[in-house]
């Protein structure tokens, strides 16, 4: 089954063929991420304006791609939410126009089943599994007992991840995007700011903006007290707290619902010091951990297009008012 | 000659299929915020009504604003979809040319509201030629005098009665854009381009 997947939750424009879930017969991604860059960070009338420029164009490079015809195509899936309103708008009226003229099935994929799918195209995901879903919009821990059942552990109660690490990147006058930059920054330096560990209870929830608030009063006294920050001291230390939680209560959920499949999805799966702590935990506890490459870590089509083929499965299919959803929960 | 006609850029959703000049299915609704989940379903019911299917089409036109940006996007993107896949010819028309057709007066004022003081505005006469171009404008800078026509809550206007036959006859031999490079016609920056230019 050829599923064509559209993907325009944020600032990507994506469009991908998928065969039967697991093979990626092409994919294109056209990021905006160099005009967002001068604002600072994602401008959402922008980003739903470049997607209707490129849609087409997006779908007619991937079909030449993919040396395939739109008539070679079994369903039509999209991202349906959540994510910037305007900009899945685009997506999901391409995609509901292609499945009406074609009169083929249309499939609504949640973004984070994306994410989490995205695995599927380097291994077959082995169940249960426990997914570690960070990213700019979400953090949260999720439970799969098979195939497109999603059990929500806990989430986030405030910023997501990848959101803290854009904040504290402007506070540290690290140029956005700040994620992967505080990244790097956190290699080179020390942990040797006092900074508190968030959340850390028994929950399997998340919090990161009292983190995010104690890098803005640390930097704040001590620029008044003339003293300089160190960038990659304040990032080093920073990075080691959200990473110590993050490991922390994924190791406990693993270890609660007694699953030894670990799968890290979203864009903050690329960072690296979360990669050697998890990487390290689960050697130590026998857990199997996958982590997607880096192109299936940030927002694409091709992980739609594996999702959807499970969803598809599952008996998820849209008709022709299917509505974007800026908020949704994953079911 | 099978034709679609789009127009998503105000509070009223039109959608409308022509077959040899008669129109066989027309649409004319104050939709507002729920054309993103109707519109669809809407073109649908058009097809079906017309017992035509979108393969047989030879043209659409759509139009590609002034008006709500997302209305404009929903719209458009449903053409520029359909005429890439389908390699029908797509002609963009104003969403205020569409406005204006709504009476046989000689100087059409449409007006789409856009807050703020601020209106879309376009003139035309009765032949549907554009006197003066669409614009981002004060409403109270307007001085040129005419019927006023808008379907939201304008001092003085009259509502729209469009008339699709005669939008069509005007364009219909208007040449065919390429879908890739089928765009809206915002008239307005962004607020955050807006901003950024202040600064420079």
């Amino acid at each position: 089954m050829n599923i064509l997947a559209i993907e325009t939750s944020c600032d990507e424009t994506s469009v991908a063929i998928i065969k039967d879930g697991h093979k990626e017969i092409a994919t294109t991604i056209l990021s905006q991420m160099n005009t967002h860059a001068v604002f600072g960070g994602v401008v959402p009338e922008i980003a739903s304006r470049m997607h209707i420029e490129n849609i087409t164009i997006v779908i007619e490079d991937v079909l030449k791609k993919a040396n395939m015809k739109l008539t070679d195509i079994d369903a039509f899936a999209v991202t349906y939410g959540p994510g910037l309103i305007g900009s899945l708008l685009v997506g999901l009226m391409a995609a509901k126009t292609l499945a009406f003229i074609y009169n083929k099935p249309l499939i609504p994929v949640h973004h984070i089943a994306g994410h989490i799918y995205a695995n599927n195209l380097v291994k077959p995901l082995e169940f249960p599994l426990m997914a570690l879903v960070v990213s700019g919009g979400h953090t949260e821990l999720i439970y799969m007992k098979e195939h497109y059942n999603f059990q929500s552990l806990g989430s986030t109660l405030d910023d997501a991840v990848g959101e803290a690490y854009d904040k504290v990147a402007r506070v540290i006058n690290v140029p956005y995007p700040g994620g992967p930059l505080v990244d790097k920054l956190a290699h080179q330096g020390n942990d040797s700011y006092n900074l508190p560990l968030p959340l850390n209870d028994d929950s399997y929830n998340s919090s990161f903006s009292g983190l995010k608030s104690a890098v803005i009063n640390l930097v704040h006294n001590e620029k008044q007290k003339g003293n300089a920050i160190i960038p990659e001291n304040m990032a080093a230390s920073f990075q080691n707290r959200v990473v110590e939680i993050l490991t922390k209560k994924t190791m406990h959920a693993l270890k609660d619902y007694n699953v030894k499949n670990l799968i890290v999805a979203g864009g903050v799966a690329a960072n690296k010091g979360l990669r050697e702590s998890l990487t390290k935990e689960c050697i130590t506890n026998n857990i199997n951990l996958i982590i997607p490459e880096i192109k299936y870590c940030t927002d694409n089509a091709a992980m739609i297009g594996a999702a959807a083929y499970y969803a598809y499965k599952r008996g998820d299919q849209a008709d022709l008012n299917l509505n974007a959803k800026a908020v949704e929960t994953l079911k | 000659m099978k034709y679609l006609f789009i127009d998503s850029a105000t509070a009223n959703l039109v959608v409308a299929i022509i077959i040899d000049e008669k129109i066989k299915y027309f649409f004319n609704e104050h939709t507002a915020n729920d054309t993103s989940s109707i519109i669809m379903k809407v073109i649908a019911d058009a097809f079906k009504t017309a017992n035509i299917t979108p393969q047989e089409l030879d043209k659409i036109f759509v139009s590609t604003g002034p008006g709500s940006f997302t209305g404009i996007r929903v719209g458009l993107t449903v053409a520029k979809t359909m005429a890439f896949a389908l390699n029908v010819p797509v002609i963009p028309i104003s969403s205020l040319e569409i406005i204006a057709s709504s009476t046989p007066d000689n100087s059409n004022i449409a007006l789409i509201d856009a807050r703020r003081g601020y209106v879309y505005a376009g003139i035309y006469d009765k032949n549907l030629n554009n006197i003066s171009p669409d614009k981002h404008i004060k409403l109270v800078d307007i001085t040129v005098s005419g019927t006023y026509i808008s379907y939201d809550n304008i001092e003085g206007a009259i509502k729209p009665n469009v008339d699709i036959l005669k939008v069509i006859k005007k364009h219909e031999n208007s040449s065919r854009v390429n879908p890739h490079t089928l765009n809206p016609r915002y008239l307005k920056l962004t607020e955050a381009e807006e901003r950024l230019q202040k600064n420079d």
